[in-house]
């Protein structure tokens, strides 16, 4: 059963300049910047992307992530899509993991349709079975025709997104996370999307969409957490989060 | 176990046992290469033979050794100077290279190390060709010995897995190793008895092959191309290497792998 617990989940990035270089670490350790550097930690210049995050998620919920640009969204995304581990805290991830971040991976454009069908499902984590099984749906699905025996460089850029989309979506999931709606070619391929993704959602046993949009986080989610500074300050439903979102926007506003 | 024991552990496992897209992966880059040109990565075969074939009559006139001994010695040397260079090399640039693969999804970092060595081990076997066409011309034995090139080739394939993961950690984390590890290589094409053999320099050779690694990881595959057998201490090194190599490299990629994501 696909679960996940985050406890007191905080997450430090490293920000590397100039310091990165060999010459400063070897310079420091011979000055005696070493030992301020083990005081603090590394000395690094750190930022703090997520704080004190506490978050249990199970069958079933469908979280929405709201909160400003830089709020930690795709931090806490990338936690949970085990890209990122946290510097402090636990964090439990049980359950076979899909983003579409990237949905395109080892993407050649000298392959065929066919062949690329084939590495990005295996780079999803398909086995050959599952890639054979999915290969006729995904066919169909991008509606690609016979330009999946051409090289995907001669693809426009609506074609790409169709054979990734088509990809992406066929997987299945038991933990779906979602960055932003997707953008996805023409009106009538939109639709189709839409509903595609739609149905990815509801053979998923957890979602996870942070995004911008309170239409779209009010019809896909049924639970809600409000990011801001890294921390979550608001959990629960769905309108009083989106509510308390808007309110500290109006609160930023009348600060200025 | 502790969470990062874990981590570390499945990484290895899967993206070792994950053969499938490895394979995949190092052919791809090959087959890249081939696109719309008539032989690809046989170009740098080509040249390779081409330095070997004029470089070969020079140094063979300058130390006043018979060609037909000389060029066969250089020839297996360079293609194996190339593919064990070729490893560390590439190492490096491991994981820098798929810096977008690492920061968008969750990859195994041990499978990328796999698809490198798989890659440098299709390009040798390009290059053997090279090597292959001249011992046939100059009549070069085919012995029971050659056979010896596998096992060789599986232990210097260990080793460029090891060697993969710890450069490629290393170099992400501090990107001007990269260039000190690749100009140290360049003298050490030379230092190395690849142009000329150990005897030639006598005792002193001694220092500069049985203290260097690269040359017994060299000898493991140009001795059985030769006809001979490898030295017995150049297996041990080799082995040793990949067994102390692996232990250090995974020790330190247990504490690092959950690190190294935030350096690329």
């Amino acid at each position: 059963m696909a679960h996940i617990s985050l406890e007191d989940v905080a997450l430090d990035f490293p920000i590397y300049g100039s310091q990165r270089s060999f010459r400063h670490e070897l310079v420091k350790r011979a000055t005696g910047g070493f030992i301020r550097r083990s005081k603090e930690s590394g000395g690094h210049v750190v930022v703090r992307a997520l704080d004190s995050i506490n978050l249990e998620i199970g069958h079933g919920d469908r979280i929405g992530l709201i909160g400003h640009n830089g709020a930690g969204k795709t931090t806490l995304l990338k936690v949970l899509a085990r890209i990122y581990h946290p510097t402090e805290g636990s964090a439990v991830i049980n359950g076979r993991v899909s983003t579409l971040f990237n949905i395109l991976p080892g993407l050649d454009m000298d392959d065929t349709g066919y062949e690329t069908i084939r590495t990005c499902g295996m780079f999803l984590g398909m086995s050959s079975t599952e890639i054979d099984r999915k290969t006729p749906e995904i066919v169909a699905f991008s509606e690609l025709g016979d330009f999946l025996g051409l090289p995907v460089r001669t693809y426009s850029s609506g074609m790409m997104v169709r054979l990734g989309f088509a990809i992406a979506t066929s997987i299945d999931p038991e933990i779906l996370i979602l960055d932003e709606g997707l953008g996805a070619g023409d009106a009538r391929f939109a639709e189709r999307a839409k509903q595609r993704v739609d149905d990815l959602v509801e053979r998923t046993s957890i979602l996870i969409l942070a995004s911008h949009s309170d239409a779209l986080i009010q019809s896909m989610c049924n639970r809600a957490a409000l990011l801001h500074g890294g921390r979550i300050i608001a959990l629960g439903d769905v309108d009083e989060v989106i509510e308390r979102y808007h309110h500290l926007n109006s609160e930023a506003a009348a600060a200025q | 176990m502790t969470s990062i024991t874990n981590i570390a552990v499945s990484d290895v496992l899967d993206g070792v046992g994950n053969w499938r897209l490895w394979g995949r992966m190092g052919w791809a880059e090959v087959r890249r290469r081939y696109r719309r040109t008539l032989i690809g990565p046989f170009w740098s075969s080509l040249s390779l033979g081409f330095f070997v074939g004029t470089m070969g009559f020079l140094y063979a006139a300058l130390w006043n050794q018979a060609p037909e001994s000389y060029l066969p010695f250089l020839c297996s040397g360079m293609i194996s100077w190339v593919l064990v260079s070729g490893l560390v090399t590439e190492g490096c640039s491991t994981f820098i290279t798929n810096s977008g693969l690492l920061t968008q999804t969750s990859f195994n970092f041990s499978l990328l190390a796999c698809a490198q060595v798989w890659r440098s081990l299709i390009t040798f076997a390009h290059n053997l060709a090279i090597y292959v066409l001249m011992a046939a011309a100059l009549s070069v034995p085919l012995r029971p010995e050659t056979l010896l090139l596998l096992p060789g080739l599986v232990i210097i394939a260990v080793n460029g897995v090891w060697a993969a993961v710890l450069f490629g950690m290393i170099c992400a984390r501090y990107r001007d190793v990269q260039q000190v590890v690749s100009s140290l290589l360049q003298v050490a094409m030379f230092v190395t008895p690849v142009f000329w053999a150990p005897e030639q320099l006598g005792h002193r050779g001694q220092y500069l092959s049985n203290f260097n690694v690269l040359f017994h990881l060299v000898d493991l595959i140009r001795s059985p191309l030769l006809g001979q057998a490898p030295a017995l201490l150049s297996y041990a090194v080799g082995v040793v290497m990949a067994i102390v190599g692996s232990a250090f490299t995974f020790w330190l990629f247990r504490k690092l792998r959950c690190r190294v994501v935030y350096w690329l």
